[in-house]
């Protein structure tokens, strides 16, 4: 084709790329901004940058709303109101996280330039996993998610256990970008194309096709994006990255590059790997020879069963949370077995509910490291007599977790078993272990309550514990939505439901 | 058997064994000169297939650029030098039962597929294409891989910077 005619595309695009590229002037800003300004008074101005770069951002992923969907950049990209749906999620992510960061004193004194940059680079690395259509563009949006989260999870350089989760999340992050690497090329060798849109052409033409390659390809991709998600069984490095990393970082990590793993993982099954259903509109078909919906519900089951299970034993709180976070992984995926708009609008939701209830959680635990200096579940007994609105707030997320009523984790869980059960008999096992999977996950969630609320603390520890007034206004602002969608879920329910749009190709 | 396969045969025989060199060495010197073997037998792999500008880049960067780094990484700090590593094998029936399973599976694989065979044609020079594909239809990854570097590099200088206390 014409060289011109790239380049006219290309530039075509541009001003459907605004937010991404407000996230490098941001980038690039705080760059900038650390190098001139003195060390120790720039700290607040490079988050104040940083947290208006993202809300800037955020109000241009808003104004794309009325835009149809559309390929750019020769197909690297897409816009459409599904990739629209996590980047909105994202920024609220990313806003929370350097909130957090802000009040913690887990940062404190520490030079933050560097910190914020590669906050914003994780970002941007986010906005384009859930955008990509071709597999270079993938690759490259995944290393650029990777490569800032393992400096952000080592990020403070003194302590070891820090130190251990950058050098744990990179070795295990290059292992299984190898792997997808592998399963990428697979596919390129058997049909000879990077664009997700013309491989599910090619795969549903050749009817003959060995499975056996495809099979292996998705298994081996599978590895790069179920170490996103934190999925069994590339989930090693989950618990040991999650306890070292800043508390700031890891409560970020729990929820933005997972949502980020899982809009991959569904964009690349929905647009690779499915046709839609020639019966049903809202129903896809899977192709390729390969039953993947069914590999993909053995991961699911597997990765909640282990996750809560091994989450029993816990006795460090950041730790418990982080097989929580491995758990509910296999929760969301139980949306995406079923190929149904049904199925993936339950994963979305769940994924809204989960940031709320797992930020929430772990903004708990920065509340308590920064008062008590530990985050150990002994340590936290009698908290509830010392700092009740943190202790209370707590017991809220966790019942949020669990999928009790009246909280949107309830209404989240609520939607993934019905999504499963409409489906079909066939996937009627998974819900059942779904529904067993939560009872055992309430155990370990009172447990955190048992010990904050019936256990007296000890008498010369018995003084209230004095909660900074922002630490107190956040936790109120994450409880709201909490019960308020709890109770009241339709306007939630509408925006997500609209995020099911994918783009379908050009052909 | 042509002169192609020949030559086909003795960089693959090359890179799978100085690979076999590089993992099961005991002595750091030892690993770093089998990766270099294993990296410029792929070069070599890479200059048949007819990617001569990859293969370039293979000698220049990897074997020219990173080695060499890594090389005097390990002989400037001399706690590595001379010292045996220890290094344990954990797990080894389990392990190599699932290794020689995924081996045979692999193998069956590849030869029952029926793969995109290209047939190459003239060797040209390739360098062309690239950097027209790189400024047209791939130029949202080359630039995104630009900001990936930067990134890279920041974290880098982050890490091996040392922290004022």
């Amino acid at each position: 084709m014409e060289f011109s005619h790239f380049l006219q595309i290309n530039l075509a695009s541009l001003p459907y790329f605004i937010p991404e590229l407000m996230l490098v002037a941001t980038l690039l800003a705080l760059i900038i901004i650390d190098l001139v300004m003195k060390k120790p008074s720039s700290s607040g101005w490079l988050a104040v940058v940083a947290l208006a770069g993202v809300l800037i951002t955020l109000i241009t992923v808003v104004n794309q709303y009325n835009l149809d969907s559309r390929s750019l950049f020769n197909g690297m990209l897409v816009l459409d109101h599904f990739s629209l749906f996590f980047k909105v999620l994202f920024l609220l992510a990313a806003s929370l996280a350097i909130l957090f960061s802000m009040a913690s004193i887990e940062l404190a004194g520490r030079p933050v330039g560097e910190y914020f940059t590669l906050l914003i680079a994780l970002v941007l690395g986010m906005f384009l996993m859930a955008a990509s259509t071709n597999l270079i563009m993938i690759y490259i949006s995944i290393e650029l998610v990777s490569i800032s989260s393992f400096v952000l999870a080592a990020y403070i350089k003194r302590a070891t256990r820090s130190s251990e989760a950058g050098l744990k999340y990179a070795i295990y992050g290059a292992f299984s970008s190898g792997l997808m690497l592998y399963g990428f090329s697979l596919l390129y060798g058997l049909t000879g194309t990077l664009d997700l849109y013309q491989l599910a052409n090619l795969l549903s033409d050749a009817v003959a096709q060995n499975p056996l390659v495809v099979f292996l390809a998705v298994l081996f991709i599978l590895a790069g994006f179920g170490y996103k998600i934190a999925a069994v069984p590339f989930h090693f490095w989950a618990p040991d990255v999650y306890e070292g990393a800043p508390t700031p970082m890891t409560a970020f990590f729990s929820v933005g590059p997972k949502a980020a793993g899982f809009a991959l993982l569904i964009r690349f099954f929905v647009s690779g790997m499915s046709q839609p259903s020639l019966v049903e509109s809202t129903v896809w078909q899977a192709i390729g020879n390969v039953n993947w919906p069914q590999l993909l519900a053995v991961i699911s089951a597997a990765t909640m069963t282990l996750g809560n299970l091994i989450a029993l034993v816990q006795n460090n709180v950041k730790r418990l949370l982080a097989y929580s976070s491995i758990a509910h992984a296999g929760y969301a995926l139980m949306g995406t077995v079923v190929l149904t708009q049904e199925g993936y609008f339950a994963t979305l939701f769940y994924l809204v509910a989960y940031y709320l209830m797992n930020m929430g959680a772990f903004l708990v635990v920065i509340v308590f490291q920064d008062l008590i200096g530990s985050e150990k579940i002994d340590d936290y007994r009698g908290l509830g007599y010392r700092a009740p609105l943190p202790a209370v707030a707590m017991g809220l997320f966790l019942f949020s977790l669990t999928g009790l009523p009246p909280t949107v984790g309830f209404i989240g869980k609520f939607y993934l078993f019905a999504a499963l059960i409409k489906a079909g008999e066939q996937y009627y096992w998974l819900a059942v272990v779904g529904v067993l999977n939560s009872v055992v996950s309430l155990y370990y969630y009172v447990k955190i309550m048992k010990y904050m609320f019936l256990d007296r603390p000890s008498e010369e520890k018995a003084t209230a514990l004095p909660v900074a007034f922002g630490m107190n206004i956040m936790l109120i602002v994450l409880m709201v939505p909490i019960l308020l969608f709890g109770l009241y879920w339709a306007p939630l329910q509408e925006f997500t439901r609209n995020s099911i749009q994918f783009f379908t190709g050009v052909f | 058997m042509s002169y192609f396969d020949l030559t086909f045969y003795v960089f693959a025989i090359g890179a799978v064994v100085s690979a076999g060199m590089m993992v099961f060495s005991r002595n750091l010197i030892y690993c770093a000169v089998g990766l270099l073997f294993a990296l410029a037998s792929i070069a070599g792999i890479y200059v048949l297939l007819g990617a001569d500008f990859l293969a370039a880049t293979q000698l220049l960067v990897y074997v020219g650029g990173i080695l060499a780094l890594l090389l005097f990484g390990i002989m400037l700090s001399v706690k590595f030098t001379g010292v045996e590593l220890r290094t344990g094998t954990l797990q080894m029936l389990p392990g190599l039962i699932i290794v020689a399973g995924l081996f045979l599976l692999l193998l069956r694989m590849i030869y029952r597929a029926e793969w995109a065979v290209q047939t190459p044609g003239d060797m040209l020079p390739t360098t062309t294409t690239i950097g027209k594909r790189i400024m047209t239809d791939l130029l949202i990854p080359f630039e995104i891989a630009s900001i990936l570097l930067l990134i890279a590099l920041i974290g880098a200088a982050y890490m091996a910077r040392r922290e004022r206390s």
